[in-house]
């Protein structure tokens, strides 16, 4: 039998090279991190071997994931930029097995005020990771300034490790939400985005601010297709609240109608989808949504025709007349080579159709 | 209809997963312990995931109240999962992120072996598309500038002669490349 594995692996020239490694022997190399001099090829080879076997569900014991997690920070002393960036990863997978994990604390705080912006955001994050509330505080200086940071890479980094913090340390962050409006402004469409995730997740329990929040944004045209997105979701949630402030209404309406005319498909459907998904939507209104979506049904991406016509499916439900005009684009998607897009189209015809189109 | 309008949350992605062509798990990423908590189930929803999946390039399904969208190529399989209400083109953005970013890290040579000899790096350039669930990037070009193997900012005097000439061999590439 092992000989017959080794011939199927010489046929495959070579397979996986990380096929047979056992997590006694890596953990027994990875006493390597604590020679006096650093070799960064061979620890980040190890490292690797570590990182494979916890992400293909090896379970570390808290003393073995402790003792690679200490022997892991004598890496610090290396410059490499790969191996550096191999701790980091390290640092974050064990944080939650390993104990006394905050003993990097200083050398990452370091790291995120360093010159170098590559370390910057990936210090960052694995700082959020090991960091609890009571020591926020000392780092919140540092977090308010990487928010705001030139580079998007570490904008981003800060804004979406405050946004996994607010989960433990709600009130801490909701006093970075000037820092987060500051972000919002940058050119970068992620940090964009990031931002108003943030922003929004602090203000959200207050429906006022959401939507004087909301109200402006919908004025100004977003750069990032993800934030248009996101806010179309936030506008979506004012919307169905019942005790919506008079007058909001409409302007939401219109914008996300007016969204049906992005220029990424992105937005574009997502317009769709949230026009049709709300419970205020009269057949009238649905109608420019439902054709964007049949211009969708014959497009060459598969995932494109899928969403279309999982939405045509929902609209069917409640509105079949509306989706009757689309019957023609609904028949071709019956042979589709995906089965899901062929079911969804079945059956959504199915509601729509009438005797005539039985036979075709 | 009731639900299923989207939460304003930028937590969409909850998994990405690279398989091999035997259905092994080459790196796989969950993002929210709410769903297959153990590798145990993490690995039989993979498995089932492949056998639906492997002979069509249907590029969508929706499986175990997931929606994956996933590409494959040569012995590779590429998966991107969100959850069944989820916005399908914000999963695929993140996909041709993932995809592209592992393309080239491999120099377009995307098959098992070369990621294995790889494998660093597209850990890392994982790590850069997604962070807790939240998209960090969509932009390939981005990622990898942040996962850029910059060998030649090491001293040349610490670095061993077979690095050296690896760097000189990978810029010559690249050049030729762009």
């Amino acid at each position: 039998m092992a000989f017959k594995r080794d011939k199927k692996e010489e046929e495959d020239g070579g397979g996986n090279p990380f096929e047979n490694i056992e997590k006694t022997s890596v953990l027994q190399e990875a006493r390597a991190f604590n020679d006096t001099s650093v070799n960064p090829r061979k620890c980040t080879h190890i490292l690797t071997k570590v990182l494979y076997l916890l992400n293909q569900g090896e379970q570390l014991g808290t003393t073995e994931a402790t003792e690679v997690f200490f022997a892991m920070t004598k890496l610090f002393q290396s410059k490499d930029v790969v191996l550096r960036r191999m701790v980091y990863l390290g640092i974050r997978e064990l944080s939650s097995i390993a104990e006394d994990v905050i003993i990097v604390t200083s050398s990452l705080t370091k790291d995120m005020t360093g010159n170098e912006a590559l370390y910057r955001a990936a210090a960052i994050r694995a700082l959020c990771s090991i960091t609890d509330v009571t020591m926020l505080q000392a780092i919140e200086r540092y977090m308010k300034q990487a928010i705001v940071d030139k580079n998007p890479a570490v904008s981003s980094a800060a804004l979406v490790s405050s946004l996994h913090l607010a989960r433990s340390a709600g009130e801490l962050v909701k006093r970075w939400v000037n820092e987060a409006q500051e972000a919002f402004s940058s050119d970068n469409v992620m940090v964009q985005y990031h931002a108003l995730g943030l922003m929004y997740h602090i203000r959200k329990t207050d429906r006022l601010a959401v939507i004087k929040l909301v109200t402006k944004l919908t004025k100004q045209s977003l750069k990032s297709p993800f934030a248009v997105c996101l806010l179309i979701r936030i506008a979506c949630r004012l919307l169905e609240d019942e005790d919506g402030a008079p007058g909001a209404d409409s302007t939401l309406l219109s914008f996300i109608e007016s969204c049906l005319r992005h220029k990424t498909e992105l937005v574009i459907y997502e317009a769709a989808h949230a026009m049709v998904n709300l419970r205020r939507t009269t057949a009238k209104e649905l109608a420019p949504a439902v054709s964007v979506l049949q211009l969708f049904c014959s497009t060459s991406k598969p995932p494109l025709r899928f969403a279309a016509v999982r939405t045509l499916n929902q609209v069917a439900m409640s509105h079949p007349s509306a989706v009757t005009a689309c019957n023609l684009d609904l028949e071709n998607l019956i042979t589709d080579s995906n089965r899901s897009i062929a079911t969804l189209a079945i059956t959504t015809l199915l509601k729509t159709g009438a005797e005539s189109s039985v036979d075709r | 209809m009731e639900g299923s309008l989207l939460e304003p949350t930028l937590y969409v992605i909850k998994g990405m997963v690279i398989l091999d062509n035997d259905g092994h798990r080459v790196l796989a990423k969950y993002y929210d312990k709410n769903i297959f908590p153990t590798a145990k189930e993490q690995k039989a929803f993979e498995k089932n995931l492949f056998n639906k999946t492997h002979r069509s390039n249907a590029e969508i399904i929706m499986l175990d109240g997931l929606t994956c969208v996933y590409y494959s190529n040569v012995d590779l399989f590429f998966y991107v999962m969100g959850s069944s209400h989820e916005n399908e083109l914000i999963l695929m953005t993140a996909l041709n992120c993932l995809y592209d970013s592992v393309s080239n890290i491999l120099r377009k040579n995307v098959e098992k072996r070369t990621l294995f000899e790889n494998l660093d790096i597209v850990m890392l350039a994982m790590d850069e598309i997604c962070d807790g669930g939240i998209i960090m990037e969509a932009d390939f070009k981005a990622v990898l500038q942040r996962v850029a193997l910059r060998t030649d900012d090491i001293p040349l005097g610490e670095q061993t002669v077979a690095q050296v000439l690896q760097s000189a061999k990978e810029q010559l590439k690249w050049s030729l490349l762009k």
